[in-house]
Protein backbone atom coordinates (compact mmCIF):
# COMPACT_ATOMS: atom_id res chain seq x y z
CA UNK A 1 0.00 0.00 0.00
CA UNK A 2 1.39 3.85 -0.66
CA UNK A 3 2.19 5.60 1.79
CA UNK A 4 -0.02 8.21 3.03
CA UNK A 5 0.25 11.61 1.01
CA UNK A 6 2.00 14.30 1.93
CA UNK A 7 -0.22 16.89 0.43
CA UNK A 8 -3.64 16.24 -1.11
CA UNK A 9 -5.31 18.56 -3.60
CA UNK A 10 -8.93 17.29 -3.87
CA UNK A 11 -11.46 19.25 -6.44
CA UNK A 12 -9.71 22.61 -6.97
CA UNK A 13 -11.20 24.89 -9.57
CA UNK A 14 -10.03 28.55 -9.91
CA UNK A 15 -12.63 30.95 -11.64
CA UNK A 16 -11.52 34.49 -12.93
CA UNK A 17 -14.78 36.30 -14.30
CA UNK A 18 -16.34 33.93 -16.39
CA UNK A 19 -13.19 32.48 -17.19
CA UNK A 20 -12.29 28.97 -15.81
CA UNK A 21 -8.81 28.45 -15.03
CA UNK A 22 -8.85 25.37 -13.15
CA UNK A 23 -11.66 22.94 -13.18
CA UNK A 24 -12.06 20.34 -10.24
CA UNK A 25 -8.30 18.84 -10.20
CA UNK A 26 -7.32 16.29 -7.49
CA UNK A 27 -3.91 14.49 -7.01
CA UNK A 28 -1.86 14.11 -4.36
CA UNK A 29 1.79 14.08 -3.50
CA UNK A 30 3.56 11.05 -2.06
CA UNK A 31 6.06 11.80 0.48
CA UNK A 32 9.83 11.63 -1.38
CA UNK A 33 8.98 12.05 -5.07
CA UNK A 34 9.55 13.89 -8.14
CA UNK A 35 6.28 15.10 -9.88
CA UNK A 36 6.23 16.86 -13.41
CA UNK A 37 3.65 19.31 -14.28
CA UNK A 38 2.87 19.12 -17.54
CA UNK A 39 0.92 20.76 -20.37
CA UNK A 40 0.64 23.30 -23.18
CA UNK A 41 0.60 27.31 -22.94
CA UNK A 42 -2.52 28.54 -20.50
CA UNK A 43 -3.02 24.80 -19.44
CA UNK A 44 -3.63 26.29 -15.60
CA UNK A 45 0.08 25.18 -14.68
CA UNK A 46 1.07 28.48 -13.03
CA UNK A 47 -2.59 28.72 -12.01
CA UNK A 48 -2.08 25.57 -9.61
CA UNK A 49 1.00 26.23 -8.05
CA UNK A 50 -0.14 29.90 -7.09
CA UNK A 51 -3.33 28.48 -5.36
CA UNK A 52 -0.74 25.40 -3.58
CA UNK A 53 1.94 28.52 -2.50
CA UNK A 54 -1.30 30.39 -1.00
CA UNK A 55 -0.82 33.64 -3.38
CA UNK A 56 -4.17 32.68 -4.78
CA UNK A 57 -7.29 31.50 -3.39
CA UNK A 58 -9.19 28.19 -4.84
CA UNK A 59 -12.90 29.26 -6.02
CA UNK A 60 -13.65 25.55 -4.68
CA UNK A 61 -12.16 22.34 -3.47
CA UNK A 62 -9.35 21.95 -0.37
CA UNK A 63 -5.67 21.27 0.10
CA UNK A 64 -4.43 19.07 3.02
CA UNK A 65 -0.75 18.81 4.16
CA UNK A 66 -0.64 15.48 5.83
CA UNK A 67 -3.90 15.46 6.49
CA UNK A 68 -4.49 18.64 8.02
CA UNK A 69 -6.67 21.82 5.67
CA UNK A 70 -4.01 24.10 4.53
CA UNK A 71 -6.62 27.08 5.37
CA UNK A 72 -6.27 26.22 8.81
CA UNK A 73 -2.40 26.37 8.86
CA UNK A 74 -0.57 29.88 9.57
CA UNK A 75 0.83 31.42 6.84
CA UNK A 76 4.40 30.97 7.86
CA UNK A 77 4.19 27.62 9.22
CA UNK A 78 3.08 26.66 6.01
CA UNK A 79 5.74 28.31 4.02
CA UNK A 80 8.29 27.11 6.08
CA UNK A 81 7.41 23.40 4.46
CA UNK A 82 5.87 24.10 1.33
CA UNK A 83 8.59 26.19 -0.54
CA UNK A 84 8.33 27.79 -3.88
CA UNK A 85 10.17 28.97 -6.72
CA UNK A 86 8.02 31.74 -8.40
CA UNK A 87 8.16 32.92 -11.63
CA UNK A 88 7.78 36.81 -11.24
CA UNK A 89 9.54 39.71 -13.17
CA UNK A 90 11.19 42.16 -10.65
CA UNK A 91 13.60 44.89 -10.61
CA UNK A 92 15.84 44.19 -7.32
CA UNK A 93 17.87 47.28 -5.87
CA UNK A 94 19.68 47.82 -3.12
CA UNK A 95 19.95 44.48 -1.26
CA UNK A 96 22.78 42.60 -2.03
CA UNK A 97 23.11 38.67 -2.73
CA UNK A 98 23.59 36.86 0.36
CA UNK A 99 20.93 39.49 1.96
CA UNK A 100 18.18 38.24 -0.85
CA UNK A 101 19.16 34.65 -0.18
CA UNK A 102 18.62 35.22 3.68
CA UNK A 103 15.11 36.18 3.38
CA UNK A 104 14.65 32.56 1.41
CA UNK A 105 14.81 31.74 5.34
CA UNK A 106 12.31 34.11 6.45
CA UNK A 107 9.79 31.50 7.45
CA UNK A 108 12.03 29.43 9.78
CA UNK A 109 12.86 32.24 12.68
CA UNK A 110 16.36 30.91 13.10
CA UNK A 111 19.29 32.78 15.12
CA UNK A 112 21.23 35.08 12.80
CA UNK A 113 24.46 33.18 12.76
CA UNK A 114 22.70 30.26 11.26
CA UNK A 115 20.75 32.20 8.76
CA UNK A 116 24.04 33.48 7.43
CA UNK A 117 25.63 29.91 7.51
CA UNK A 118 22.83 28.42 5.36
CA UNK A 119 22.41 31.45 2.84
CA UNK A 120 26.26 31.14 2.04
CA UNK A 121 26.17 27.44 1.27
CA UNK A 122 23.01 28.18 -1.34
CA UNK A 123 25.27 30.99 -2.76
CA UNK A 124 27.77 28.65 -3.04
CA UNK A 125 25.90 26.14 -4.55
CA UNK A 126 24.64 28.43 -7.26
CA UNK A 127 28.42 29.48 -7.90
CA UNK A 128 27.64 33.38 -6.37
CA UNK A 129 28.96 33.17 -3.38
CA UNK A 130 32.32 35.28 -4.39
CA UNK A 131 29.62 38.35 -5.28
CA UNK A 132 27.65 37.92 -2.19
CA UNK A 133 28.27 41.76 -1.54
CA UNK A 134 27.44 42.84 -4.75
CA UNK A 135 23.86 44.53 -5.45
CA UNK A 136 21.46 42.52 -6.51
CA UNK A 137 20.33 45.19 -9.38
CA UNK A 138 23.42 44.03 -11.42
CA UNK A 139 21.93 40.69 -12.40
CA UNK A 140 21.03 38.92 -15.37
CA UNK A 141 18.33 36.98 -15.75
CA UNK A 142 19.38 33.68 -15.15
CA UNK A 143 21.61 34.80 -12.02
CA UNK A 144 18.13 36.14 -10.53
CA UNK A 145 16.74 32.60 -11.25
CA UNK A 146 19.57 31.56 -9.42
CA UNK A 147 19.53 33.78 -6.61
CA UNK A 148 15.76 33.12 -6.23
CA UNK A 149 16.68 29.39 -6.83
CA UNK A 150 19.15 29.74 -3.55
CA UNK A 151 16.53 31.04 -1.40
CA UNK A 152 14.74 27.79 -1.85
CA UNK A 153 18.09 25.65 -1.77
CA UNK A 154 18.51 27.41 1.75
CA UNK A 155 15.26 27.00 2.75
CA UNK A 156 15.03 23.10 2.02
CA UNK A 157 11.37 22.84 2.34
CA UNK A 158 9.74 19.47 2.88
CA UNK A 159 7.54 20.28 -0.77
CA UNK A 160 9.64 22.08 -3.04
CA UNK A 161 6.94 24.09 -5.49
CA UNK A 162 9.21 24.89 -9.21
CA UNK A 163 7.14 26.99 -11.76
CA UNK A 164 9.52 26.57 -14.71
CA UNK A 165 12.25 25.76 -12.47
CA UNK A 166 14.99 26.10 -15.85
CA UNK A 167 13.64 29.62 -16.93
CA UNK A 168 16.93 32.07 -18.02
CA UNK A 169 19.35 28.92 -17.03
CA UNK A 170 21.85 28.04 -19.10
CA UNK A 171 22.67 24.51 -19.15
CA UNK A 172 24.94 24.00 -17.14
CA UNK A 173 22.65 25.48 -13.93
CA UNK A 174 19.53 23.87 -15.03
CA UNK A 175 21.25 20.22 -14.70
CA UNK A 176 23.29 21.74 -11.75
CA UNK A 177 20.43 22.92 -9.05
CA UNK A 178 17.45 20.32 -10.18
CA UNK A 179 20.29 17.48 -9.74
CA UNK A 180 20.99 19.21 -6.23
CA UNK A 181 16.93 18.93 -5.24
CA UNK A 182 16.71 15.41 -6.51
CA UNK A 183 19.27 14.59 -4.84
CA UNK A 184 17.76 15.62 -1.70
CA UNK A 185 14.88 13.65 -2.16
CA UNK A 186 12.34 15.33 -0.96
CA UNK A 187 8.86 15.99 -2.60
CA UNK A 188 8.51 18.19 -5.65
CA UNK A 189 6.15 19.28 -8.08
CA UNK A 190 7.65 20.99 -11.01
CA UNK A 191 6.38 22.62 -14.37
CA UNK A 192 8.63 22.10 -17.31
CA UNK A 193 8.26 23.05 -20.77
CA UNK A 194 10.94 21.05 -21.79
CA UNK A 195 9.82 17.64 -22.02
CA UNK A 196 13.49 16.20 -22.24
CA UNK A 197 14.57 17.86 -18.53
CA UNK A 198 10.91 16.52 -17.04
CA UNK A 199 12.03 12.73 -18.19
CA UNK A 200 15.55 12.91 -16.61
CA UNK A 201 13.70 14.13 -13.16
CA UNK A 202 9.81 13.19 -12.76
CA UNK A 203 8.90 9.99 -10.78
CA UNK A 204 5.65 10.72 -12.72
CA UNK A 205 3.58 13.55 -14.62
CA UNK A 206 0.77 15.24 -14.24
CA UNK A 207 -1.06 16.54 -17.60
CA UNK A 208 -3.16 19.64 -17.66
CA UNK A 209 -4.94 21.28 -20.59
CA UNK A 210 -7.72 23.32 -20.19
CA UNK A 211 -7.85 23.57 -16.94
CA UNK A 212 -8.54 19.95 -16.21
CA UNK A 213 -6.14 17.08 -14.94
CA UNK A 214 -6.15 14.99 -18.13
CA UNK A 215 -3.37 12.52 -17.06
CA UNK A 216 -0.89 11.32 -14.16
CA UNK A 217 1.21 8.50 -14.04
CA UNK A 218 4.68 7.27 -15.76
CA UNK A 219 5.30 9.52 -18.69
CA UNK A 220 5.47 7.13 -21.20
CA UNK A 221 2.32 6.13 -20.28
CA UNK A 222 0.76 9.71 -20.22
CA UNK A 223 2.01 11.25 -22.86
CA UNK A 224 0.73 8.27 -25.93
CA UNK A 225 0.45 9.57 -29.67
CA UNK A 226 -3.42 10.14 -28.38
CA UNK A 227 -2.68 13.13 -25.63
CA UNK A 228 0.20 13.96 -27.06
CA UNK A 229 -2.34 15.44 -30.04
CA UNK A 230 -4.82 16.40 -28.26
CA UNK A 231 -2.93 18.78 -25.91
CA UNK A 232 0.46 19.87 -27.02
CA UNK A 233 -0.97 19.50 -30.36
CA UNK A 234 2.01 17.82 -31.90
CA UNK A 235 2.59 14.45 -34.07
CA UNK A 236 4.52 12.51 -31.64
CA UNK A 237 5.40 9.43 -29.50
CA UNK A 238 7.38 8.64 -26.60
CA UNK A 239 10.09 5.40 -27.58
CA UNK A 240 12.85 4.40 -25.57
CA UNK A 241 12.38 7.05 -22.76
CA UNK A 242 12.62 10.01 -25.81
CA UNK A 243 10.31 11.92 -26.91
CA UNK A 244 10.12 11.39 -31.10
CA UNK A 245 8.19 14.70 -32.70
CA UNK A 246 7.24 14.49 -35.86
CA UNK A 247 5.91 17.85 -36.00
CA UNK A 248 2.48 19.76 -35.15
CA UNK A 249 -1.04 18.34 -35.92
CA UNK B 1 29.28 47.97 -7.06
CA UNK B 2 28.65 46.59 -3.35
CA UNK B 3 25.82 47.77 -1.75
CA UNK B 4 25.64 49.90 1.28
CA UNK B 5 29.55 50.41 1.70
CA UNK B 6 28.68 52.78 4.24
CA UNK B 7 27.03 50.68 6.73
CA UNK B 8 28.55 51.04 9.63
CA UNK B 9 27.46 52.39 13.54
CA UNK B 10 30.18 55.10 12.39
CA UNK B 11 27.60 56.06 9.63
CA UNK B 12 24.95 56.10 12.56
CA UNK B 13 26.60 58.35 14.82
CA UNK B 14 27.34 60.63 12.36
CA UNK B 15 23.87 61.60 11.88
CA UNK B 16 22.67 60.85 15.80
CA UNK B 17 25.96 64.15 16.08
CA UNK B 18 24.41 65.53 12.89
CA UNK B 19 20.90 65.89 14.24
CA UNK B 20 22.20 67.19 17.50
CA UNK B 21 23.57 70.03 15.92
CA UNK B 22 20.72 70.88 13.49
CA UNK B 23 18.55 71.16 16.87
CA UNK B 24 20.92 73.22 18.27
CA UNK B 25 21.57 75.65 15.95
CA UNK B 26 17.50 75.76 15.48
CA UNK B 27 16.72 76.26 19.81
CA UNK B 28 20.02 79.32 19.10
CA UNK B 29 20.33 80.87 15.87
CA UNK B 30 20.22 84.41 16.21
CA UNK B 31 21.24 84.70 19.67
CA UNK B 32 24.74 85.23 18.39
CA UNK B 33 25.34 87.81 21.28
CA UNK B 34 25.13 85.34 23.74
CA UNK B 35 27.93 83.10 25.72
CA UNK B 36 27.66 79.16 25.41
CA UNK B 37 27.65 79.36 28.82
CA UNK B 38 24.20 81.77 29.01
CA UNK B 39 22.90 79.27 26.24
CA UNK B 40 23.72 76.32 28.22
CA UNK B 41 21.80 77.42 31.36
CA UNK B 42 18.62 78.32 29.55
CA UNK B 43 18.44 74.99 27.40
CA UNK B 44 19.27 73.24 31.07
CA UNK B 45 16.82 75.77 33.22
CA UNK B 46 19.49 76.25 35.80
CA UNK B 47 18.95 79.01 37.95
CA UNK B 48 20.87 81.52 37.00
CA UNK B 49 19.29 81.17 33.71
CA UNK B 50 18.92 84.73 31.84
CA UNK B 51 14.71 84.46 32.22
CA UNK B 52 14.24 86.18 28.38
CA UNK B 53 16.22 84.01 27.20
CA UNK B 54 14.97 80.34 28.78
CA UNK B 55 11.66 82.28 27.70
CA UNK B 56 12.56 81.89 23.84
CA UNK B 57 14.21 78.59 23.77
CA UNK B 58 11.65 76.86 25.87
CA UNK B 59 8.39 78.59 25.01
CA UNK B 60 9.31 79.44 21.11
CA UNK B 61 12.45 77.55 19.90
CA UNK B 62 12.40 74.13 21.65
CA UNK B 63 8.98 72.87 20.46
CA UNK B 64 9.18 74.03 17.17
CA UNK B 65 12.24 72.72 16.85
CA UNK B 66 11.02 69.40 18.00
CA UNK B 67 7.65 69.46 15.91
CA UNK B 68 9.62 69.69 13.09
CA UNK B 69 11.89 67.23 13.42
CA UNK B 70 9.04 65.14 14.28
CA UNK B 71 7.38 65.90 10.99
CA UNK B 72 10.14 65.37 8.63
CA UNK B 73 10.72 62.11 10.15
CA UNK B 74 7.23 60.98 10.09
CA UNK B 75 6.44 61.98 7.05
CA UNK B 76 9.91 60.06 5.85
CA UNK B 77 8.43 56.70 7.25
CA UNK B 78 4.97 57.58 5.44
CA UNK B 79 6.72 58.12 2.01
CA UNK B 80 9.20 55.14 3.38
CA UNK B 81 6.29 52.84 3.54
CA UNK B 82 4.34 53.33 0.64
CA UNK B 83 7.42 52.92 -1.60
CA UNK B 84 8.53 49.51 -0.13
CA UNK B 85 4.62 48.07 -0.42
CA UNK B 86 4.28 49.62 -3.79
CA UNK B 87 7.77 48.83 -4.70
CA UNK B 88 7.44 52.47 -6.82
CA UNK B 89 10.37 55.05 -5.78
CA UNK B 90 7.44 57.67 -6.93
CA UNK B 91 4.86 56.54 -4.15
CA UNK B 92 4.56 59.37 -1.42
CA UNK B 93 2.22 60.95 0.56
CA UNK B 94 1.74 63.59 -1.37
CA UNK B 95 1.72 62.28 -4.77
CA UNK B 96 -0.84 59.49 -3.65
CA UNK B 97 -3.21 62.65 -2.09
CA UNK B 98 -3.16 61.90 1.64
CA UNK B 99 -1.98 65.01 2.16
CA UNK B 100 -4.20 66.73 0.08
CA UNK B 101 -7.09 64.71 2.01
CA UNK B 102 -5.44 65.79 5.27
CA UNK B 103 -5.57 69.37 4.29
CA UNK B 104 -8.47 69.67 2.73
CA UNK B 105 -10.23 67.99 6.33
CA UNK B 106 -8.23 70.51 7.74
CA UNK B 107 -8.92 73.69 5.40
CA UNK B 108 -12.97 72.59 6.54
CA UNK B 109 -12.53 72.71 9.79
CA UNK B 110 -10.40 75.78 10.20
CA UNK B 111 -12.80 77.53 8.06
CA UNK B 112 -16.39 75.73 7.72
CA UNK B 113 -17.28 73.17 10.34
CA UNK B 114 -18.13 74.93 13.82
CA UNK B 115 -15.36 75.74 16.47
CA UNK B 116 -16.71 73.17 19.23
CA UNK B 117 -17.23 70.15 16.75
CA UNK B 118 -13.11 70.83 15.25
CA UNK B 119 -12.52 71.60 19.20
CA UNK B 120 -14.14 68.36 20.13
CA UNK B 121 -12.48 65.91 17.62
CA UNK B 122 -9.18 68.00 17.31
CA UNK B 123 -7.75 68.64 14.32
CA UNK B 124 -5.03 65.91 13.97
CA UNK B 125 -7.89 63.28 13.72
CA UNK B 126 -9.63 65.62 11.12
CA UNK B 127 -6.70 65.47 9.04
CA UNK B 128 -6.15 62.08 9.51
CA UNK B 129 -9.83 61.12 8.52
CA UNK B 130 -9.29 63.06 5.32
CA UNK B 131 -5.82 61.16 4.58
CA UNK B 132 -7.62 57.78 5.16
CA UNK B 133 -10.69 58.97 2.93
CA UNK B 134 -8.25 60.18 0.03
CA UNK B 135 -6.28 56.95 0.08
CA UNK B 136 -9.85 54.56 0.67
CA UNK B 137 -10.70 56.87 -2.36
CA UNK B 138 -7.71 56.15 -4.54
CA UNK B 139 -7.05 52.43 -3.83
CA UNK B 140 -10.87 52.21 -4.73
CA UNK B 141 -10.53 53.56 -8.22
CA UNK B 142 -7.30 51.54 -8.79
CA UNK B 143 -9.53 48.45 -7.44
CA UNK B 144 -10.29 45.75 -9.97
CA UNK B 145 -12.25 42.91 -8.63
CA UNK B 146 -10.35 39.43 -8.84
CA UNK B 147 -7.19 41.22 -9.80
CA UNK B 148 -4.01 42.37 -7.99
CA UNK B 149 -3.66 45.69 -7.07
CA UNK B 150 -1.99 47.67 -9.95
CA UNK B 151 0.57 49.87 -8.85
CA UNK B 152 0.70 52.21 -11.44
CA UNK B 153 -3.40 52.42 -11.18
CA UNK B 154 -2.70 53.83 -7.60
CA UNK B 155 -0.38 55.84 -8.42
CA UNK B 156 -2.44 57.49 -11.14
CA UNK B 157 -5.93 57.56 -9.18
CA UNK B 158 -3.83 59.26 -6.09
CA UNK B 159 -2.70 62.24 -8.28
CA UNK B 160 -6.43 62.95 -9.73
CA UNK B 161 -7.64 62.28 -5.97
CA UNK B 162 -5.11 64.83 -4.94
CA UNK B 163 -6.55 67.34 -7.27
CA UNK B 164 -10.08 66.61 -6.20
CA UNK B 165 -9.26 67.60 -2.69
CA UNK B 166 -7.13 70.39 -3.74
CA UNK B 167 -10.03 71.92 -5.49
CA UNK B 168 -12.13 71.55 -2.35
CA UNK B 169 -9.69 73.35 -0.18
CA UNK B 170 -9.17 76.07 -2.73
CA UNK B 171 -13.48 76.35 -2.51
CA UNK B 172 -13.10 76.40 1.16
CA UNK B 173 -9.94 78.89 1.13
CA UNK B 174 -12.42 80.88 -1.60
CA UNK B 175 -15.96 81.14 0.47
CA UNK B 176 -13.86 82.03 3.64
CA UNK B 177 -12.83 85.94 4.94
CA UNK B 178 -10.28 87.37 3.75
CA UNK B 179 -8.22 87.12 7.29
CA UNK B 180 -9.23 83.89 7.70
CA UNK B 181 -8.20 82.81 4.15
CA UNK B 182 -4.43 84.56 4.67
CA UNK B 183 -4.09 82.66 7.78
CA UNK B 184 -5.30 79.29 6.35
CA UNK B 185 -3.23 79.49 3.30
CA UNK B 186 -0.12 80.57 5.71
CA UNK B 187 -0.83 77.02 7.69
CA UNK B 188 -1.45 74.82 4.54
CA UNK B 189 1.85 76.23 2.84
CA UNK B 190 3.81 74.30 5.75
CA UNK B 191 4.80 76.47 9.12
CA UNK B 192 5.76 75.36 12.35
CA UNK B 193 5.47 78.99 13.64
CA UNK B 194 3.56 78.78 17.38
CA UNK B 195 4.06 75.19 18.15
CA UNK B 196 3.25 74.81 21.65
CA UNK B 197 4.34 71.89 23.70
CA UNK B 198 1.04 69.86 24.03
CA UNK B 199 1.19 70.09 19.79
CA UNK B 200 3.59 67.80 20.45
CA UNK B 201 1.78 64.85 21.75
CA UNK B 202 -0.33 62.94 19.38
CA UNK B 203 3.47 62.86 16.82
CA UNK B 204 5.39 62.29 20.04
CA UNK B 205 3.38 59.49 20.83
CA UNK B 206 2.50 58.06 17.08
CA UNK B 207 5.70 57.92 15.26
CA UNK B 208 8.11 56.09 18.05
CA UNK B 209 5.52 53.13 18.37
CA UNK B 210 5.04 53.34 14.26
CA UNK B 211 8.58 53.59 13.84
CA UNK B 212 9.15 50.36 16.21
CA UNK B 213 6.40 48.16 14.59
CA UNK B 214 8.13 48.97 11.06
CA UNK B 215 11.50 48.23 12.50
CA UNK B 216 10.05 44.71 13.41
CA UNK B 217 8.90 44.27 10.26
CA UNK B 218 11.90 44.80 8.08
CA UNK B 219 12.75 41.65 6.84
CA UNK B 220 8.79 41.55 5.69
CA UNK B 221 9.25 44.54 3.98
CA UNK B 222 12.30 43.48 2.32
CA UNK B 223 10.25 40.27 1.13
CA UNK B 224 7.44 42.27 -0.40
CA UNK B 225 10.42 43.98 -2.76
CA UNK B 226 11.29 40.62 -4.03
CA UNK B 227 7.70 40.56 -5.10
CA UNK B 228 4.11 40.05 -3.74
CA UNK B 229 3.94 36.81 -5.13
CA UNK B 230 7.59 35.77 -3.79
CA UNK B 231 6.82 37.20 -0.38
CA UNK B 232 3.52 34.99 -0.01
CA UNK B 233 5.46 32.11 -1.03
CA UNK B 234 7.40 33.05 2.43
CA UNK B 235 4.77 33.32 4.40
CA UNK B 236 4.09 37.15 4.45
CA UNK B 237 0.77 38.33 4.67
CA UNK B 238 0.92 40.77 1.92
CA UNK B 239 -2.15 42.23 1.50
CA UNK B 240 -2.50 42.74 5.52
CA UNK B 241 1.01 44.50 5.63
CA UNK B 242 -0.17 46.44 2.90
CA UNK B 243 -3.10 47.60 4.76
CA UNK B 244 -1.66 48.19 8.17
CA UNK B 245 1.19 49.63 7.16
CA UNK B 246 -1.18 52.17 4.33
CA UNK B 247 -3.12 53.53 7.34
CA UNK B 248 -0.21 53.91 9.73
CA UNK B 249 0.93 56.33 6.33
CA UNK B 250 -2.24 57.69 6.40
CA UNK B 251 -2.38 58.57 9.98
CA UNK B 252 1.57 60.35 10.16
CA UNK B 253 0.64 62.36 7.27
CA UNK B 254 -2.69 63.30 8.58
CA UNK B 255 -0.89 64.12 12.24
CA UNK B 256 1.99 65.78 10.29
CA UNK B 257 -0.36 68.03 8.23
CA UNK B 258 -2.75 68.93 11.06
CA UNK B 259 0.88 69.83 12.74
CA UNK B 260 2.49 71.72 9.89
CA UNK B 261 0.51 72.38 6.89
CA UNK B 262 1.87 70.68 3.61
CA UNK B 263 5.50 69.38 3.64
CA UNK B 264 5.88 68.15 0.19
CA UNK B 265 8.60 66.05 -1.07
CA UNK B 266 10.04 64.82 1.97
CA UNK B 267 8.39 61.46 2.68
CA UNK B 268 9.70 61.54 -1.54
CA UNK B 269 13.43 62.22 -1.33
CA UNK B 270 14.63 61.69 2.00
CA UNK B 271 13.90 57.97 1.75
CA UNK B 272 15.81 57.87 -1.67
CA UNK B 273 18.77 59.65 -0.11
CA UNK B 274 19.27 56.92 2.13
CA UNK B 275 18.62 54.25 0.54
CA UNK B 276 21.68 55.62 -1.60
CA UNK B 277 23.81 55.90 1.47
CA UNK B 278 22.95 52.36 2.89
CA UNK B 279 20.65 50.22 0.50
CA UNK B 280 17.07 49.48 0.64
CA UNK B 281 17.59 46.54 3.37
CA UNK B 282 14.84 48.14 5.95
CA UNK B 283 16.33 47.54 9.18
CA UNK B 284 19.31 50.07 8.15
CA UNK B 285 17.01 51.90 6.12
CA UNK B 286 14.44 52.85 8.64
CA UNK B 287 16.70 53.73 11.31
CA UNK B 288 19.08 55.59 9.00
CA UNK B 289 15.62 57.42 7.15
CA UNK B 290 14.10 58.97 10.64
CA UNK B 291 16.97 60.28 11.40
CA UNK B 292 17.98 62.24 8.00
CA UNK B 293 14.13 63.51 7.86
CA UNK B 294 14.73 65.01 10.64
CA UNK B 295 17.96 66.38 9.95
CA UNK B 296 16.61 67.94 6.81
CA UNK B 297 13.21 69.70 8.34
CA UNK B 298 15.01 71.16 10.79
CA UNK B 299 17.46 72.57 9.02
CA UNK B 300 14.89 73.70 6.03
CA UNK B 301 12.78 75.18 8.67
CA UNK B 302 15.92 77.38 9.99
CA UNK B 303 16.70 78.61 6.83
CA UNK B 304 12.91 79.58 6.43
CA UNK B 305 13.61 81.50 9.45
CA UNK B 306 16.80 83.07 8.45
CA UNK B 307 16.69 83.73 4.83
CA UNK B 308 14.37 86.89 4.84
CA UNK B 309 14.53 87.10 8.63
CA UNK B 310 12.21 89.21 10.24
CA UNK B 311 9.82 87.66 8.13
CA UNK B 312 9.21 83.66 7.85
CA UNK B 313 9.16 81.70 3.99
CA UNK B 314 6.73 79.18 4.35
CA UNK B 315 8.95 75.43 4.91
CA UNK B 316 6.74 74.02 1.47
CA UNK B 317 9.03 76.97 -0.81
CA UNK B 318 12.21 76.18 0.34
CA UNK B 319 11.70 72.37 0.20
CA UNK B 320 10.42 72.58 -3.39
CA UNK B 321 13.17 74.37 -4.56
CA UNK B 322 15.74 72.13 -2.65
CA UNK B 323 13.31 68.82 -3.97
CA UNK B 324 13.54 69.44 -7.71
CA UNK B 325 17.16 68.44 -8.39
CA UNK B 326 16.82 65.16 -6.72
CA UNK B 327 13.55 64.92 -8.00
CA UNK B 328 14.33 64.86 -11.42
CA UNK B 329 17.13 62.54 -10.78
CA UNK B 330 14.86 59.80 -9.64
CA UNK B 331 13.00 60.37 -12.26
CA UNK B 332 15.49 59.45 -14.69
CA UNK B 333 17.19 56.69 -13.17
CA UNK B 334 13.81 55.52 -13.07
CA UNK B 335 13.52 55.78 -16.65
CA UNK B 336 16.86 53.51 -17.05
CA UNK B 337 15.20 50.83 -15.07
CA UNK B 338 18.24 50.94 -12.08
Amino acid sequence: MASEPILQVSGVSLRKGRATLLDNVSFALERGRFYGLLGPNGAGKSSLLKILYRAEAASAGGIELDGRPVHALGRRVYAARVGALVQEKVSLSGMNLLEVVELGLLPLALPSREVRERAGEALRMIDLSHRAGEDAAHLSGGEQQRLFFAQLLALNPDIYLLDEPNNHLDLHFQYKLLDIVKRRQRTVLASFHDIGLAVRYCDEVMLLDGGRLVGQGAMAKVLDRRSLAETYRVDGSFTDGRLEIAGPV
Amino acid sequence: MTVASFRSPGLFALVVVALLLAGLAGVFWGTADLTWDDRYKALFRLPDAKPALQLIVWEWRLPRVLMVALVGAALTLAGLLMQALLRNPLADPYLLGLSSGASAAAAAAIIWLPGVFVSVIGLPMLAFGGAMLAFLVALGLSFSPGRNLDRLMLILSGTAVSLFFQSITAFFLHIAEPHVTQQALQWLMGSAAGTKWPDLLPLAVTLPLLAIVAFLCAPMLDAVLLGDERATALGVPVGLLRIGFFSAAALLTGLAVAAAGIVSFVGLIVPHLARLLIGATHRWLIPLALLIGAIVLVLVDLLCRTVLAPQELPLGVLLALFAAPPFIIILRRMRRGV
